[in-house]
């Protein structure tokens, strides 16, 4: 008990440390511009954004729980964020050091209710993978199934509360001394009820579950099969598919797999998730999908699976047909649609980043494909334009898409999300 | 299916081609508009096209009109013709108007909204002509393709095409004209849910192995591509007729008088496209294609062979399981009303099956006038 109260202690003057120097960093100049008299507001800040955004990253990898999470968050958030955070946070995927096996194993057998050898004939004691929450070991059922075994880490929970009470007591102070401060409660709201969903992998499991039938018909796409006796708020146990990573090139060549068709195939999946279903991924990076010859589509980790209000697919795919066509008026009707929201309630003010849009699409930057560039741009003018509002459902679409579009640059194609929709598409490719 | 034993690469043009009129165009002048007195206004939304003494005119064919009458004039001089599809091969629209309105005079009518939301996405896909990738023609088209349809495909023809189809900058195109036409009918009805997901039923169907190995992937992508879309605006004809009559029913529209007219609009405006593709091939079908290996092929040949697998692709097997997956569409939204089986009987009864009129091994042939 003491330790925990220690090691609250401890964290929450870490994350104070760590959030009076991003602070501090910005102001200074400032009030050096002020006594110099220099208008603050010309100075480049580019700079101190990368800094700043290089501590938050090394604190939350070096002490994990939240603030990876929080990291993860920060860089899916383009909206809100400038470029150098958004860069440099969205590595804290995939790269994290394991835990030691007797904390996974303590885990496994408190949820099970038996020793872990009581389940499984093998347990490797080496992870597969480590992230922020869980990390996941190879091991063998006692009727000889092999698995994968996805384990969430002993204290979590514990961390998580801990960093948001800290987190968000900073916040309430920024935003009570800071003259114009950004809104970043309702950020760590949303961050907390994801969190909720993400700690109980039972939902992790119904996901996967739904995911798997929006597919059964399509022989190309493989969800492992949960082993529900074994599928607990902590632990998910699950066939071992082995696939190989989307992104490595040469394994993918060794064994004879047409790049353009995991391309193909792969837009075809999110965009069936994503517009036709309203059920998807929010976080398709190249961690969580493998690939089998053929090509078939491995797909893993459902933790942060997303449901779309209704009409949102179509207007979505309003949007990037506006887009497509340069039609300002019917992408004003699309923001409407998608649940953008004007502080003003005046439409009108969606006309500017209409036409911003429109002209980066007339310099061929938008085809379709929701590249990186693409959605930077668009955040960009949302940023610089504070009387909309994102609904967060389009920040994690567009996130996606933009995450797919990577990988589909790494492959050495184009992720043209109508072109995957289009019925006629096959004959439009010459 | 056999090819028509009088294609030999002996079908080419005279060296000296007949022009009469100017056959060369730019692109600004083939996207020209004429002067409208009024715009045309759908929904609220300004849309493409507009009117000149009370009579509704097609956007963009100030020139684009004349400039494919005069490629057609030069092709029939030369004696080749003009590449025609038989109104016989037209699978009627599905469910026919007598169904159609049976299921809205019954209170059914998601069916009717999701096809007429469908039509319109389709349309809106038609502006990817201008993605289509185009070969250099000159090298790989023996003759001279010089004021010819052909050589304006990527100088407006295909630009002009894509901006009817999905709209352009302030104004709306097909898309949104399909669109106006549905909400005056229905008063803007709710769009089912799953438009998206039934548009994508049945992608991912495999590419055919090319017809014609020997040409460059790109030529025959291209001729498959115009002959495609050729044979579907030609088809459409039977959806424009199904969408004037069942919108402009009192019985069944709210707006008849305006959703008809809208409708017939779109279908003024898919005139010039079927033209500038029918003489595009028309073009091709009459000159000699290169192949990779140095050879020769008669491009009537190869024009002929694409557009039988397009029309057989199309009409023949398609239309069937459009036929049955609709109509389990419809059983669901009949179901889903708590209707009874006796309303499905009802529809099925005034079903015309229609069936493609050629055999698997029987030959197409195209006429050309």
């Amino acid at each position: 008990m003491i330790s925990k109260i220690a090691e609250r202690g401890a964290r929450s003057i870490l994350i104070g440390y760590v959030a009076a120097c991003v602070w501090l960093r910005y102001k200074l100049p400032t009030w050096r511009d002020r006594l110099t008299g220099r208008d603050p507001k010309s100075r480049d800040l580019t700079r101190i954004h990368q800094k700043n955004a290089e501590q938050i990253y090394r604190t939350a990898t070096r002490s994990q729980g939240l603030l990876v999470k929080m990291c993860q968050v920060i860089g899916t958030r383009s909206d809100v964020f400038p470029p150098p955070y958004v860069k440099t946070l969205s590595q804290a995927h995939d790269r994290l050091p394991p835990r030691e096996f007797e904390e996974i194993r303590q885990v496994v057998e408190e949820d099970f209710g038996k020793p872990i050898d009581a389940v499984f004939s093998e347990f490797d004691t080496r992870p597969v993978a480590a992230a922020s929450l869980a990390q996941v070991h190879r091991a063998r059922l006692l009727d000889g199934r092999v698995v994968a075994v996805k384990v969430q880490y002993p204290d979590i929970e514990h961390i998580v509360r801990t960093d948001l009470a800290s987190v968000r007591r900073i916040c309430r102070i920024y935003e009570k001394f800071d003259p114009q401060p950004m809104e970043l409660l309702p950020l760590l709201d949303e961050m907390n009820s994801h969190l909720a969903l993400e700690l109980d992998f039972r939902r992790e499991v119904e996901s996967g579950d739904r995911i798997r039938g929006l597919f059964e018909s399509n022989a190309a796409v493989v969800i492992p099969e949960f082993y529900k006796d074994w599928c607990t708020e902590h632990v998910i146990t699950m066939e071992f598919v082995s696939g190989i990573k989307v992104t490595d090139l040469e394994a993918l060549k060794e064994a004879g797999i047409d790049f353009q068709q995991v391309v193909q195939g792969l837009m075809g999946i999110y965009t069936r998730k994503i517009l036709a279903c309203g059920f998807f991924q929010a976080d398709p990076h190249p961690g969580n999908i493998f690939i089998q010859p053929g090509p078939r589509f491995v797909l893993v980790d459902f933790g942060l699976a997303k449901e779309l209000p209704e009409g949102f697919g179509l207007g979505l795919f309003e949007l990037m047909f506006s887009m497509m066509t340069f039609n300002d008026q019917s992408m004003i009707r699309a923001f409407d649609e998608l649940g953008f929201e004007t502080k003003s309630g005046d439409k009108s003010t969606y006309v500017e980043l209409a036409r911003r849009m429109i002209d980066r699409s007339e310099n061929r930057m938008f085809e379709g494909e929701f590249t990186e560039e693409m959605t930077d741009e668009l955040f960009e003018a949302i940023r610089e334009n504070p009387i909309v509002q994102v609904p967060i459902d389009f920040v994690l679409v567009a996130r996606a898409f933009s995450l797919l579009s990577g990988i589909a640059h790494t492959l050495g194609h184009r992720a043209n999300v109508l072109e995957a929709m289009s019925p006629g598409a096959t004959q439009l490719r010459g | 299916m056999t090819l028509d034993p009088t294609t030999a690469a002996g079908d080419s043009l005279p060296d000296a081609l007949p022009t009469d009129g100017p056959v060369e165009f730019s692109q600004a002048q083939l996207l020209a508009d004429p002067e409208f007195e009024e715009p045309l206004i759908a929904g609220g939304v300004r849309c493409h096209g507009g009117f000149i003494d009370g009579e509704y005119v097609s956007p963009r064919t100030l020139v684009r009109a004349p400039a494919i009458e005069a490629w057609q004039g030069r092709l029939r001089r030369e004696g080749a013709g003009v590449i025609d599809v038989s109104s016989e091969f037209m699978p009627p629209h599905y469910p026919s108007i007598d169904q159609a309105k049976l299921l809205l005079r019954e209170g059914v009518e998601k069916p009717i909204i999701r096809s007429l939301t469908m039509i319109s996405i389709v349309e809106g896909f038609g502006a990817m002509i201008r993605d289509v990738p185009v070969p250099d023609l000159r090298a790989v088209i023996k003759e001279d393709i010089s004021g010819t349809a052909l050589a304006h495909l990527c100088a407006g023809l295909f630009e002009a095409h894509a901006r009817d189809e999905a709209g352009h900058r302030e104004q709306g195109g097909h898309k949104q004209m399909w669109e106006a036409a549905r909400d005056l009918a229905f008063e803007n009805p709710k769009i089912p849910g799953d438009v998206l997901a039934r548009l994508m039923q049945g992608r991912g169907r495999n590419r055919r192995p090319p017809l014609f190995p020997t040409l460059p992937d790109k030529v025959e992508g291209l001729i498959a591509t115009m002959a495609n879309v050729m044979v579907i605006e030609v088809f459409a004809d039977d959806v424009f007729s199904w969408g004037e009559a069942l919108l402009g029913d009192p019985e069944v529209s709210a707006a008849p008088e305006a959703a008809s007219r809208m409708v017939s609009y779109i279908r003024a405006d898919e005139h010039p496209h079927v033209q500038y593709l029918r003489t595009a091939l028309s073009e091709i079908r009459c000159r000699t294609l290169l192949t990779v290996d140095g050879h020769e092929l008669s491009g009537r040949e190869v024009v002929d062979g694409i557009m039988a697998q397009q029309v057989r692709g199309i009409a023949s097997s398609r239309p069937a399981e459009q036929r049955e997956a609709l109509y389990e569409e419809i059983r669901g939204d009949v179901e889903e009303k708590r209707l009874s089986s006796e309303l499905l009987r009802r529809f099925s009864a005034l079903d015309d099956g229609w069936s493609f009129p050629r055999a698997e091994d029987e030959q197409i042939e195209f006429a050309a006038g």
